[in-house]
């Protein structure tokens, strides 16, 4: 009943070859030939090879089931989407191995954030006995190298380009795949010339916004599989109420995606404790707040929005956008921005930084201090400096090596890490587990990114959040609206995504500041905020019900 | 090096085709190329091309093995998966393909004849839904058509020369080598018919599965003729259960009345 394809070639190969004795082999080479064959073998339908020469691993259920379902049921094209800190590279790496094993694959290509080069060439060696190269500056041999890693900065320079496109490679890992979203960038378009025969995405967040973002994954590793962009936007969006069309789109994005939940695979060891500090302004500060409300009259309203936030954060965030304002404006208005910045310069500290001083202070822990401006992250430093505490600074603008010697510092000599947003991802600190966000981002899926870097597969403590946010203020109202009623520290933010992927018209991120943007008074912004909410909380409770 | 079966081989390997073992300890293995060992498993084509263009006789490479335990000394990782690794095999795979080997016998008491069998090894490759290959070996006695299974396992502890040795002669094949394989041929079939047919089984299910959820795109416009077309002939060449079937290697071997009985009854194959 099974076809056997019978192999015609060997018995006129084995005919000319005996007419012409130098080709023959010796006995010790027939020997060999066969014993190569036989290490070449895999015998059995399931599982995976690689497990037993890596015993030196700890594998987890769920990055081994990751691992086969990738290798047997989905032929190595996937979208890996585990939640932060369940170990997605240790997944690829399993992959990557079992190919190797296996003999498919041979030449392979890891395209990382810079910042995450390093690590992977070391995590392969050491967890996986796989060498990897990493280009130099000048020195790339790409087509000698059997296993690079490289960022795509680096790959699409036209020094490189051309080379690297011309090689077939086997297997192609992205990482942080999600900041391939937009199919217009030149990133984009780089990685879908690329010649692959496997391919891995991975990403925490394959949904940061809007379902396009995972259509554009999904044609990296299928073009045309969901059919086209304007095609998949209009249906979706017309027809979105039509449950058979979306149990189609779910049905088919689920053949190429794994997505493993912190709370599915009992990693729940180490607990999240998540504390929302609702700080009060002090009166100056509380009215100079106010007077920057006038601004509203004769402003566009993103420039006062601008300004409150910052102001939120400190006093030196809110100088440098004032002052540059100042430098740009005309005689008339240049008196009130002198004016306020005055009375900026009156102001006591930051109410938010004497908490954050309070805390360190109490606990004698490591911490991560997340903010969202540059200067507030001067004047942190500077302010715990004065406090005799010790502290490094993040950011992801800064080069490779001097990031990792940045964690290093902070690992063994400093008490606080202070970190802009940009330092978000790709480094790993679960030796800390106290984190203060300072300020809070528009979107939640940025504060999960910011959570995973210590809550994650590694963290031997329970991790504790803060949640900083001054009452009465537009920081109030996001974390109110966002933070608190959608629940998501008590879920994680696992469902999140599904769920934002669901809003109508536009991104999270922009939805909250055309909100913001366009209301005319606070009445009108918390309803419409409060309209978002109960959107997303409906649909929230709704998915409950039917799963 | 205990216990490392890629150390063994790739030392046997080398050794083998005249590679020159330079260092060697519990942990590494350093070995000088040959020029046409360099030519095949180093993958510089330009560089032996312009050698003998310029009818020099170019600087051979040499490479260093190392365990995986003791990275930090440099190296090829002797571990599964590493690509050189995969490079030597398929370098041993071709230089072994195909044998005359006559059996070793030194000073005969009298004349003797050698009886020519066919060896052949054999890669069978699952194809479906999912994949596994197995490895059968197979010999086939050229004058009365015995066939035995584990051929290799049987043979393993004799000596082969690839020329014959003094005082004894090759016997004419009765049965001509096509017809061997032939033969060859209908037992993988009657073998294959006598394992569990499940895996094509469930690949064959998983087919319609996937065929039904095509058509029902199809049916629903969500694709057009020429896509529903190409991905039913790729769904059917992904999971169409079927077995191919690979030779590894294989060739004659001239064997001595003696050995025959021992090869017959040789229990280490069992």
């Amino acid at each position: 009943m099974v076809e056997i394809h019978p192999d015609h070639t060997f018995i006129p190969t084995l005919r000319d070859k005996l007419n012409n004795p130098n080709h023959l082999s010796t006995w010790e080479g027939f020997k060999l030939a066969y014993e190569a064959a036989k290490i070449n073998t895999v015998p059995n339908f399931d599982g995976l090879l690689a497990l037993e020469h890596l015993p030196h691993v700890q594998f987890l259920d769920h990055q081994i089931e990751a691992a086969e379902k990738v290798i047997h049921q989905m032929n190595g094209r996937a979208i890996l989407a585990d939640e932060v800190g369940l170990g997605k590279t240790l997944e690829a790496g399993l992959i990557l191995k079992e190919y190797m094993i296996r003999g498919v694959a041979r030449k392979i290509l890891i395209l990382t954030p810079a910042s995450l080069v390093n690590q992977w060439v070391q995590e392969l060696n050491d967890k996986f006995y796989i060498q990897a190269a990493s280009p130099r500056k000048k020195q790339a041999a790409w087509s000698d190298w059997d296993v690079t890693v490289t960022s795509i900065d680096m790959a699409k320079r036209e020094a490189h380009r051309q080379e690297i496109l011309s090689i077939p490679y086997d297997l192609i890992i992205i990482d942080e795949a999600h900041k391939l979203k937009n199919h217009n960038t030149k990133n984009y378009q780089f990685v879908q010339e690329l010649k692959k025969t496997y391919c891995l995405l991975l990403t925490a967040t394959p949904i940061q916004n809007k379902l396009s973002d995972l259509f554009n994954l999904v044609s990296i590793l299928k073009p045309g599989y969901l059919g086209n962009l304007t095609e998949f936007k209009k249906k979706y969006r017309y027809e979105a109420n039509k449950q058979g069309n979306i149990e189609h789109i779910h049905s088919l994005v689920g053949k190429m995606m794994i997505r493993n939940r912190r709370k599915d695979t009992g990693l729940d060891d180490s607990k999240r404790i998540v504390v929302n500090e609702r700080l009060k302004f002090t009166k100056e500060e509380q009215d100079m707040y106010q007077e920057l409300e006038l601004l509203k009259s004769d402003h566009p309203s993103f420039t006062w929005l601008t300004l409150a936030k910052e102001l939120c954060s400190s006093r030196e965030a809110c100088y440098m956008s004032l002052n540059q304002m100042r430098q740009q404006s005309n005689e008339q208005t240049m008196a009130i921005y002198s004016k306020f910045i005055e009375q900026l310069q009156q102001l006591p500290h930051h109410v938010k930084a004497k908490r954050m001083i309070e805390l360190i202070s109490e606990s004698n822990e490591k911490f991560i201090v997340f903010t969202e401006y540059r200067a507030t992250q001067f004047y942190l430093q500077w302010y715990l400096q004065q406090h005799g505490v010790s502290s490094v600074p993040f950011s992801g603008k800064f080069n490779k090596s001097k990031r990792d010697w940045m964690k290093q510092l902070f690992k063994n000599k400093a008490q606080v890490l202070i970190a802009t947003e940009a330092g978000g991802e790709g480094i790993n600190l679960q030796f800390c587990h106290h984190m203060i966000n300072y300020d809070l981002p528009w979107n939640p899926m940025r504060l999960e990114q910011r959570i995973g870097r210590i809550h994650r597969f590694g963290q031997e403590h329970d991790v504790k959040i803060y949640n900083f946010a001054i009452e009465n203020t537009i920081e109030d109202h996001i974390m109110k609206m966002l933070y608190e009623k959608i629940e998501m520290f008590k879920n994680a933010v696992g469902d999140l995504d599904h769920i934002l992927e669901h809003i109508p018209g536009g991104s999270f991120d922009k939805q909250i500041q055309t909100i913001l943007d366009q209301s005319e008074s606070k009445g009108e912004i918390d309803i419409k905020l409060n309209n978002l909410v109960s959107y997303v909380e409906h649909t929230i409770s709704e998915r409950r019900e039917t799963s | 090096m205990t216990s490392n079966p890629y150390f063994d081989f790739v030392q046997q390997f080398f050794t083998s085709y005249d590679c020159t073992i330079l260092e060697k300890s519990d942990s590494h293995l350093k070995v000088q190329l040959t020029s046409s060992m360099d030519e095949e498993i180093m993958n510089r084509p330009f560089y032996w091309h312009y050698m003998k263009k310029m009818n020099r006789t170019g600087d051979p490479m040499q490479l260093t093995f190392t365990n995986t335990n003791h990275s930090n000394q440099g190296g090829i990782y002797l571990h599964a998966g590493t690509p050189k690794l995969h490079t030597i095999y398929r370098a041993a795979i071709n230089k072994g393909k195909t044998a005359r080997l006559y059996e070793a016998i030194e000073q005969p008491l009298q004349n003797r004849a050698l009886c020519p069998w066919l060896v052949v090894n054999i890669h069978l490759h699952y194809r479906g839904k999912q994949s596994k290959d197995e490895t059968l070996s197979l010999g086939l006695n050229l004058v009365h058509g015995t066939l035995l299974p584990n051929m290799m396992d049987r043979l393993r502890e004799m000596e082969f020369e690839p020329t014959v040795s003094d005082y004894t002669f090759p016997m004419t094949p009765l049965i001509n080598l096509e017809n061997a394989y032939k033969r060859i041929e209908r037992y993988v079939e009657g073998y294959v018919s006598s394992i569990s047919a499940d895996w094509a089984t469930h690949s064959l299910e998983h087919l319609q599965e996937e065929k039904d959820l095509l058509e029902s795109f199809y049916s629903s416009e969500d694709i057009g003729l020429e896509q529903f077309t190409k991905e039913q002939e790729q769904i059917d060449t992904r999971y169409r259960p079927r077995i191919l079937m690979e030779t590894i290697n294989g060739g004659l071997f001239y064997i001595s009345q003696n050995s025959n009985t021992y090869v017959i009854n040789n229990t280490a194959a069992d």
